[in-house]
């Protein structure tokens, strides 16, 4: 028996008399704060979280990512943007109050606003419009497709604006509507600061926009500062700054929001966190539509998955149900449709595969390769959870099921050569551009799209969404989803919400938010009475 | 001494290209598309095939490789496919940062050492308590400990922030202390040094128990040698014992330690910087290598190996010129 001497029993006993305040102390911050509120601000600063860096520069025709969004469109507007706090999708008025689509779908006509200047002080007239449109060609960013179909831009006077299609495109309005939509920007700025570059390095720090704010402040990775333009055109915000510092570690902003340092966290936290913030008596936790959406596709270059039957076997094994419920929770419903909730009239894009779980335990029987790989992005907590259900489910099944991580640059690479990606993979939240049913299918469904990742394309389903984007008829977006639901490679698992937790003084935040946008216009926010 | 200057800087300069050809065969078979990160998610395949062409992706590893090579050689380290920007002009942002958090840490470490060594092997009573409680958080993985003092100094008690480094214009230099001096901005050095506390504190916990316990033991082992007790024999004062004979040969092993352990506090700076928001390299290094930004990861990479050959070499160099005898 070994038995320790003293100067080992005096040093275990020092590095307990250490440990035990320690970890008493840590065992005190777990419980549930005492506080029962926290202070609005009076200096006019709402500070917003953001969870990690924006991605990109915030410049409109090069920001095509995540929670930079935010900034966007706080400082630049569209012509037309997405009706706010409604649950369908409604395009309503921006910079263009009014305007007109020909039967062909060819030629869209907009009257603009009265009385709008840029932030440099200019004033904003149908001129802008084909310089915005031009700019976003030049630089060449992801979103640039948006106007690519762009002939001509008419200005029969400064107040309208007459855009010709080189072909019709029902979806336009969309493209224009979206937070990666072509903005408004001053063509006296764009060419004063033009450099070499049209102006993309003197828009990584400032804004040439109309919106309710200017960007004063750009630190990458650090942080982001809006201030009040205050000859907006709309609702003059109560708040006259907006700081958007750069949290890298959620449980770190989450403190920080506890504090009150953090007047508003949206759409950045983990599902597990719903628990805590539903006891909160300081915060108030805000469950918003979007577009947005928990996804499963298989990869039909695996050679488990190269049977349509296989595909749909995994695909009827999935409990949508239990798995919204138990990983999701209350920022999700289960998704019964192909394309985004409300995208068509009705639900009539109903996703046909029913639960049944027998299906895929006969066919693993059968399966001569037994191995499985299920994959979800780095850091998605929610479809790392659902990944690892499933494999879970599809060990009991009888095959060697695994889940595995993968980083967003490797997601993005199995287009490339599907073979290296993974059997099935998990996407716990994605979107496409716009709220027209084109933007949905092409994206997901067209292998030219952006986010097929594994190139699992029906020929048929692409001609349809080409038929659609034409005329705009429902039903023949309906016979595409239909088409593409054949493959077997494709689930919509839920329709996701945003989850904003703000503060209790934090008000309008509903009404700040549209589904298109998944972050808020900040100039609609106010603080309680 | 020459020589060896020209034999360090030859090996620095092999180990600096094998690196960068080691990052690039990692590059080239690492699956990815770092394109994306440049264009956005949803950009469609046939605009990131054409980018890709542009950025000159396409071409083979060893072309890529010559062309980062001649950039390297005037000073071009390419532009970050994340924040469009040149690597150059993102390490101007954040390279100070994070040397000033990382020398800050080193003070911290040094002088933490310092009190560990001193106290244990002078036994002075009541101290084994303090180095009881450096010993547990040298244990604790730099994440741990660096949310259990957010919880404790941040949330709790309310002394010190959380995240960033406080005052919100860089100034000339990007080292904020120097920034804030030259301004005469004394809230500014301030709050500068209150969020440094945290972040260098956790970072330099580990290199002090590590300095420390080397310097215990030299400490230890000349505080017995015989010239010791003949110079308290004759009448020195302690003070003068152990500045002047105890210290001053016990530290050559110390110092040999504090040089590998700065090189392993600039590496092992990520973690911390993330869980602080920290806003240096490491950070940089971490928010680009999910989407695969490979000229700002190669440029952080070669910038980590370099500061770490730099450092071992100045080591090197400080032990030859105290023993000329390894000068061979």
């Amino acid at each position: 028996m070994h038995h320790m001497t003293a100067p080992h029993r005096r040093r275990a006993t020092i590095v307990a008399a250490a440990l035990v305040p320690l970890l008493a102390l840590t065992a005190c911050t777990t419980g549930t704060s005492a506080k029962t509120t926290n202070s609005a601000p009076t200096d006019g600063v709402l500070t917003v979280g953001l969870l990690g860096d924006i991605g990109q520069p915030p410049d409109p025709d090069i920001y095509y990512a995540n929670n930079g969004t935010a900034i966007i469109i706080n400082t630049y507007e569209g012509l037309v943007q997405y009706k706010n706090d409604v649950s369908d999708v409604q395009i309503a008025p921006r910079l263009a109050t009014s305007w007109t689509v020909s039967a062909d779908k060819t030629v869209y006509t907009f009257t603009l606003r009265k009385g709008v200047t840029f932030h440099d002080g200019t004033p904003f007239t149908s001129a802008a419009v084909k310089v915005a449109f031009d700019r976003r060609i030049a630089v060449k960013g992801g979103a640039a497709y948006m106007v690519q179909g762009v002939k001509s831009v008419g200005t029969p006077d400064d107040l309208t604006a007459v855009v010709t299609l080189d072909a019709p495109n029902s979806a336009f309005l969309d493209e224009l509507a979206s937070p990666f939509g072509p903005k408004m920007e001053s063509p006296t700025g764009l060419a004063k600061n033009a450099g070499s570059d049209n102006a993309q390095t003197y828009l990584m720090t400032q804004d040439l926009g109309t919106g309710p704010y200017e960007l004063t402040t750009a630190q990458t990775g650090t942080r982001y500062e809006l201030t009040r333009y205050d000859k907006y055109w709309g609702t003059i915000s109560p708040f006259t700054t907006i700081k958007l510092p750069v949290y890298s570690d959620p449980s770190v902003l989450e403190l920080a929001f506890d504090k009150g340092d953090v007047s508003m966290i949206a759409a950045a936290l983990p599902s597990s966190a719903l628990k805590k913030y539903s006891k909160t008596s300081y915060s108030t936790s805000y469950f918003l539509p979007t577009l947005q959406s928990a996804l499963i596709t298989v990869n039909p270059s695996k050679s488990f998955f190269s049977s349509v039957d296989a595909r749909m076997a995994f695909m009827s094994a999935i409990d949508k149900k239990t798995l919204v419920k138990q990983v999701l929770g209350e920022r999700s419903e289960v998704a019964t449709t192909m394309y985004a909730k409300g995208m068509i009239g009705g639900g009539a894009d109903k996703q046909t595969i029913a639960y049944d779980p027998s299906r895929m335990k006969s066919f693993a029987k059968t399966a001569s390769d037994k191995k499985l790989v299920i994959g979800y992005a780095t850091g998605n907590t929610n479809a790392q959870q659902i990944a690892n259900i499933l494999a879970a489910q599809l060990i009991a099944d009888g095959l060697n099921a695994t889940a595995e991580t993968y980083t967003t640059s490797t997601v993005f690479g199995w287009a490339n050569d599907p073979t290296t990606g993974p059997d099935a993979f998990i996407d716990g939240n994605n979107g496409p551009d716009g709220g027209s049913p084109y933007l949905w299918g092409h994206v997901f469904w067209d292998k030219t799209g952006g986010i097929d990742y594994f190139l699992c394309d029906n020929p048929k389903t692409d001609e349809l969404l080409n038929q659609a984007l034409a005329t705009g008829d429902e039903s023949t977006y309906v016979r595409a989803a239909a088409e593409y639901e054949s493959t077997g490679c494709y689930l919509q698992l839920s329709y996701n919400k945003d989850w904003v937790v703000a503060q209790n003084w934090l008000t309008n935040v509903a009404k700040a938010q549209n589904l298109g946008a998944n972050e808020l216009d900040f100039s609609l926010l106010g603080i309680k009475k | 001494m020459i020589a060896f200057l020209a034999k360090r800087l030859g090996i620095t300069i092999v180990l600096l290209f094998t690196l960068s050809a080691i990052i690039f065969f990692l590059e080239s078979i690492a699956p990815g598309d770092p394109v994306k990160a440049y264009l956005g998610a949803n950009a469609s395949r046939v605009d990131v095939l054409a980018e890709r062409h542009r950025l000159g992706l396409d071409e083979p590893t060893i072309v890529q490789f010559g062309r980062f090579l001649a950039g390297l050689a005037h000073g071009d380290l390419g532009v970050s496919f994340r924040t469009h920007r040149a690597v150059t002009a993102d390490f101007a942002v954040y390279l100070p940062a994070t040397i000033e958090l990382v020398v800050f840490a080193f003070v911290f470490a040094i002088l933490l050492a310092g009190g560990f060594a001193f106290s244990a092997a002078l036994r002075l009573p009541g101290s084994s308590v303090y180095r009881g409680i450096l010993l547990v958080g040298s244990t604790a993985p730099p994440f741990l400990l660096a949310i259990f003092g957010i919880v404790l100094f941040y949330q709790q008690l309310d002394w010190l922030p959380a995240s960033g480094r406080g005052p919100d214009d860089a100034g000339p230099t990007g080292f904020l202390v120097i920034d804030t001096l030259a301004h005469a901005d004394l809230p500014g050095l301030a709050s500068t040094f209150q969020h440094l506390l945290l972040p260098g504190l956790v970072l330099a916990i580990a290199p002090a128990i590590g300095i420390g316990r080397i310097l215990r033991s030299s400490l230890e082992s000349t505080l017995s040698a015989d010239y010791v007790r003949t110079a308290r024999s004759k009448g020195l004062s302690g003070g003068r014992v152990l500045v002047s004979h105890v210290l001053r040969n016990s530290i050559g092993p110390a110092i040999s330690m504090s040089g590998l352990q700065l090189g392993f506090m600039f590496a092992g700076v990520v973690v911390v910087e993330q869980v602080f928001s920290w806003p240096g390299i490491g950070n940089y290094l971490a928010n680009s290598i999910p989407v695969s930004d490979f000229p700002a990861i190669a440029a952080v990479t070669l910038v980590l190996g370099a500061i770490y050959i730099a450092t071992n070499a100045v080591v090197d160099l400080l032990q030859a010129a105290a023993d000329p005898r390894l000068v061979t």
